[in-house]
């Protein structure tokens, strides 16, 4: 059950082009295939592998009437049907007046990274790695968490030319362990397996855990805080997600309105959107065949720019920036490979330097709360300490903070210089440093 | 090609590989999603999902592999590989799996559909939710307006070595419309029947009619126009009346997850959680007042958790939770359930790529007594809380907040002024310790929560929460500054 290789996918893809009628065709192919070990109570209870291959072709008629249809199969004749069934789905729709064409040829970035070993792991390998760092723990702690890798090949044709073609790995590691009354976290993704350092994940975790045991009660209320990576990679997706669209700007759903070319936050934050860095997951265009951008959102603390797809940067005379989602959509362009850039401070220095404070490691269940305020709330967890005079002194039992993102931003004093990429509750990923930030509002606590 | 064409061979390479339990599961689900915004079909997403899931348990370890790419050799590979799976998640040890007993079950089911939605001409769905947005913008200041349908079967053919034969196909459709407001630094939105694109049901396209969108979106309109002139709401303790569609996300967050026994024995630690509920606290456990009875119901009518069968073959049940305030049940699965007892029918998944886990089915607050303009007369000061709007809780869910669209005052038993951005927050026990009263059945509605995310690799289930408007003392609402 090897991929088919992206070029081969190609093949896949034309096959939906020869619509009868259609002005414009196009086809979207992705393949996604690979394993996942899961461990609890420091055994592995649930392992999985699964390939998923989709063909989402788009047809337009009569100018600016588009239907689409998305089939699960790479058979040649259910993707004709599938071709003949977004045609039909076109005829009925109303005329669109805004619809901007395809896009046309082009050259693309190289972007992300195709490591045949991570797409070839086996389930032995994933599960060697778990029991590694399961017997490496110390006594008296357990762990549960997730060894995943996958591997993507995207391509994507239309009548206008496009002959798109990509894949990229990943390869991710979590590990939550037990302690008894304390827990810790570490996680880890990278391009290739062989570049997650899994012994050291799971040495991150335990050290935290047994250091999070008898937590004391700490009144909720605003303090300095130092967000780890993964922390600060959250706040990150949220903030790319609440408005750095072309779309949500032009429909009022965007926390840039009235923003940009303004200060926004503090000068030690640049947040760029980059799908060609090599540290990143992904492939060289969008999905809808147009190439990949660098873009900076947040230059030096001043809202810098926004992201386009096709149809919005033709709606506003500017290139499209690669951030395009299937078309259409009712989302519109959406970053999806932050970086929020890293600063010159050591991870370790940002913690002596806080006088009294709290150290994050990791944020639970965020939710967005006021779209326009960039206010989430969310709970910490699995590591949350109370550093006083530069040194952790102990555990503190989980707070919720109710924090306007930009206000957070706004308030970093110093940014780490090593990086992270971390996901969150499955959706997207994002590259962040740790953040020393000197405000930070936590609005009630948890018994543990 | 018939599924039983790809069930069948995989399911006796399975076994001739050396499972000792295996089942397989053959699933198509089509979808549709038709979203218009203002004046024109901003998204239509029509798709086609089939594939192959092949379970096993090897000397007592899961295996699982699953595949949209499938002929009758693929699925010979597939249960091999899961075979392969299972035999590596031996590396850990571990005491093995054992599989509570259930009879094998030959059965075919469907939903009961009025009109099925899939029949229904794209022409006329546009054109309704057309009509939806149009009546929205009839009301001045709106920033846009959207209108929704969703149409989800799903047919699932179940094998397993044990017998069970089963053909099940579930129909479900959802409808709803939203406006939005902006201005002054601010976003305001208002939904009908529910938020996140409406209510869900299982059923067909009478579920759309009943939502009554067009009739229903001048109100919905003027009331997103209000809220962005509304005062925010302050910050208090008081009491709160949770109309049906914000209660049901609080029956799913603080009281369905919780009793789920994966996360109660530590099985979702690492991703969703576990729970303060332990399994020393069936029967002993107060978990909230007399006032609070909870059922789990995979036989509801209309609920999204409703079916005949789950996806371990397991036939559908209803059961207590909580009665009258005090922890009676779990949801359970064959792998995880109490020492002695069978499975309660609650493993489900999202589809053929995934295996299934314990979820809820339709967890429903049991009915009270009276209407919500009787509950509301007979409350001298509080608020009306309505329609979700965000929610978050601790991963042993206690501690909660949620926000949500709508506010009013209640002043001496009448809804006075409206307030925006409204939150409240609390303890799972605390807040069920002070309910003291649930509406009556002519309030009680099966709402659908169609985003319902657990498990590794990621999974997203729709499950049904009856709930009626419910009232609740000492809550603290608004955000601590």
């Amino acid at each position: 059950m090897t991929g088919f290789g992206a070029e081969g996918l190609l093949v896949v893809a034309e096959t939906a082009l020869a619509v009868e009628g259609a002005d414009d065709a196009e086809a979207l192919v992705y393949r996604q295939a690979g394993g996942l070990t899961r461990f609890a109570a420091s055994r592995i209870h649930q392992s999985a592998w699964r390939e998923d291959l989709w063909v989402r072709v788009r047809v337009v008629v009569d100018g600016n009437r588009v239907g689409t249809a998305t089939v699960h199969s790479a058979d040649p004749e259910a993707v004709r049907a599938t071709a003949r069934r977004a045609a039909e789905v076109a005829r009925t729709m109303p005329p669109d007046p805004g619809y901007p064409g395809m896009p046309g040829p082009a050259a693309y970035p190289t972007a992300g990274r195709h490591d045949q070993a991570t797409a070839d792991a086996d389930p032995a390998t994933r599960a060697d790695l778990v029991a590694g760092v399961v017997r490496r723990l110390p006594d008296g702690v357990a762990a549960a968490g997730a060894c995943e890798t996958r591997e993507v090949e995207i391509a994507l044709a239309n009548t206008r030319g496009v002959r798109a073609a990509g894949a990229t790995t990943a390869a991710s590691f979590s590990i939550l362990a037990d302690a008894g009354s304390g827990t810790g976290w570490a996680e880890g993704t990278e391009p290739a397996l062989a570049d997650l350092h899994v012994a050291a994940l799971g040495e991150r975790a335990a050290r935290k855990a047994v250091d999070s045991r008898e937590p004391r009660d700490l009144a909720p209320g605003t303090y300095p805080v130092v967000l780890e990576p993964n922390a600060a990679s959250v706040m990150v997706q949220w903030l790319g997600w609440m408005g750095f669209g072309a779309k949500a700007y032009d429909e009022g759903r965007s926390f840039l309105i009235g923003r940009l070319g303004r200060r926004v936050c503090s000068p030690l934050v640049t947040l760029v959107d980059d799908a060609t860095a090599a540290d990143t997951i992904g492939v060289g265009f969008d999905f809808e065949g147009v190439p990949k951008r660098r873009v900076t959102l947040i230059d030096r603390g001043v809202a810098a720019s926004l992201v386009y797809d096709f149809r919005a940067a033709t709606a506003h005379g500017v290139e499209p920036t690669g951030h395009g989602l299937p078309a259409p959509s009712a989302e519109g362009a959406l970053p999806m490979h932050l970086t929020l850039l890293p600063g010159q401070t050591p991870q370790a220095e940002l913690v002596a330097g806080l006088e009294r404070g709290l150290l994050v490691t990791r944020f639970h269940y965020t939710n967005l709360v006021n779209l326009m305020e960039t206010t989430i709330t969310g709970m910490t967890r699995d590591g949350t300490f109370l550093v006083e005079d530069g040194r952790v002194v102990g555990a503190v039992r989980n707070l919720r903070f109710t924090q306007s993102v930009l206000e957070a931003l706004s308030a970093v004093r110093a940014v780490g210089a090593e990086t992270e990429m971390a996901t969150e509750d499955g959706y997207g990923a994002a590259r962040a440093p740790a953040l020393a930030i000197d405000r930070f509002a936590f609005s009630s606590a948890t018994t543990f | 090609m018939e599924p039983e064409e790809l069930t069948g061979p995989a399911f006796e390479a399975a076994v001739g590989a050396g499972a000792g339990y295996a089942d397989v599961r053959w699933v198509r689900e089509e979808t549709e999603g038709l979203t218009v915004t203002d004046d024109r079909v901003d998204d239509l997403e029509a798709e086609d999902s089939s594939g192959l899931g092949v379970r096993v348990l090897v000397d007592g370890r899961w295996g699982f592999a699953a595949s949209a790419v499938v002929d009758p050799g693929r699925a010979r590979d597939l249960a091999r590989r899961a075979v392969e799976v299972a035999r590596a998640s031996a590396a850990t040890g571990g005491e093995p799996v054992r599989l509570a007993p259930t009879e094998p079950a030959v059965a075919r089911w469907s939903t009961p559909v009025t009109r099925d939605p899939f029949a229904v001409p794209l022409a006329v769905r546009v054109e309704l939710l057309l009509a939806a947005c149009d009546a929205q913008r009839s009301v001045p200041g709106l920033a846009y307006a959207k209108a929704t349908v969703d149409l989800w079967r799903r047919r699932t053919v179940l094998w397993s070595s044990e017998g069970a034969r089963l053909d099940q196909t579930v129909t479900q459709t959802g409808a709803g419309i939203e406006a939005v407001a902006v201005g002054d630094g601010d976003l305001q939105q208002r939904s009908w029947p529910n938020s996140f694109r409406g209510q869900y049901q299982a059923g067909g396209w009478e579920v759309v009619e009943s939502a009554e969108l067009v009739a229903n979106a001048p109100r919905v309109a003027a009331e997103a126009v209000q809220l962005l002139a509304a005062p925010p709401l302050p910050e208090r303790v008081t009491t709160v009346i949770l109309d049906g569609q914000q209660l049901a996300l609080q029956v799913h967050e603080s009281v369905g997850h919780p009793l789920e026994l994966d996360r109660i024995l530590g099985m979702e630690a690492a991703y969703a959680g576990t729970s303060f509920v332990t399994p020393g606290d069936l029967g002993r456990l107060r978990y909230g007042s007399p006032a609070m009875s909870v059922t789990a119901d995979a036989t509801t009518p209309g609920g999204l958790g409703t079916f005949a069968f789950d996806d371990e073959g397991v036939p559908a049940q209803r059961f207590p939770l909580v009665t009258d305030g005090v922890v009676a049940g779990f949801l359970t699965s064959r792998e995880t359930t109490l020492d002695g007892a069978g499975s309660g029918g609650a493993m489900r998944a999202d589809g053929w790529a995934s295996m299934p886990l314990i979820r809820m089915t339709n967890v429903n607050l049991e009915p009270g007594q009276g209407s919500l303009d009787e509950l509301i007369a007979d409350t001298p000061d509080g608020l009306l809380l309505s329609t979700n709007r965000s929610w978050s809780i601790d991963d042993r869910r206690v501690n909660f907040q949620f926000g949500v669209e709508a506010a009013w005052e209640i002043r001496g038993g009448r809804l006075g002024r409206l307030y925006r951005n409204a939150t409240y927050d609390g303890r799972t026990r605390e807040l069920w310790g002070s309910l003291d009263a649930v509406c009556g059945l002519e309030d009680w509605v099966v709402w659908g929560v169609p985003n319902c995310g657990k498990g590794q690799p990621f999974q997203n289930a729709r499950v049904g929460h009856g709930a009626a408007p419910a009232r609740f003392h000492n809550v603290h609402v608004g955000v601590r500054r």
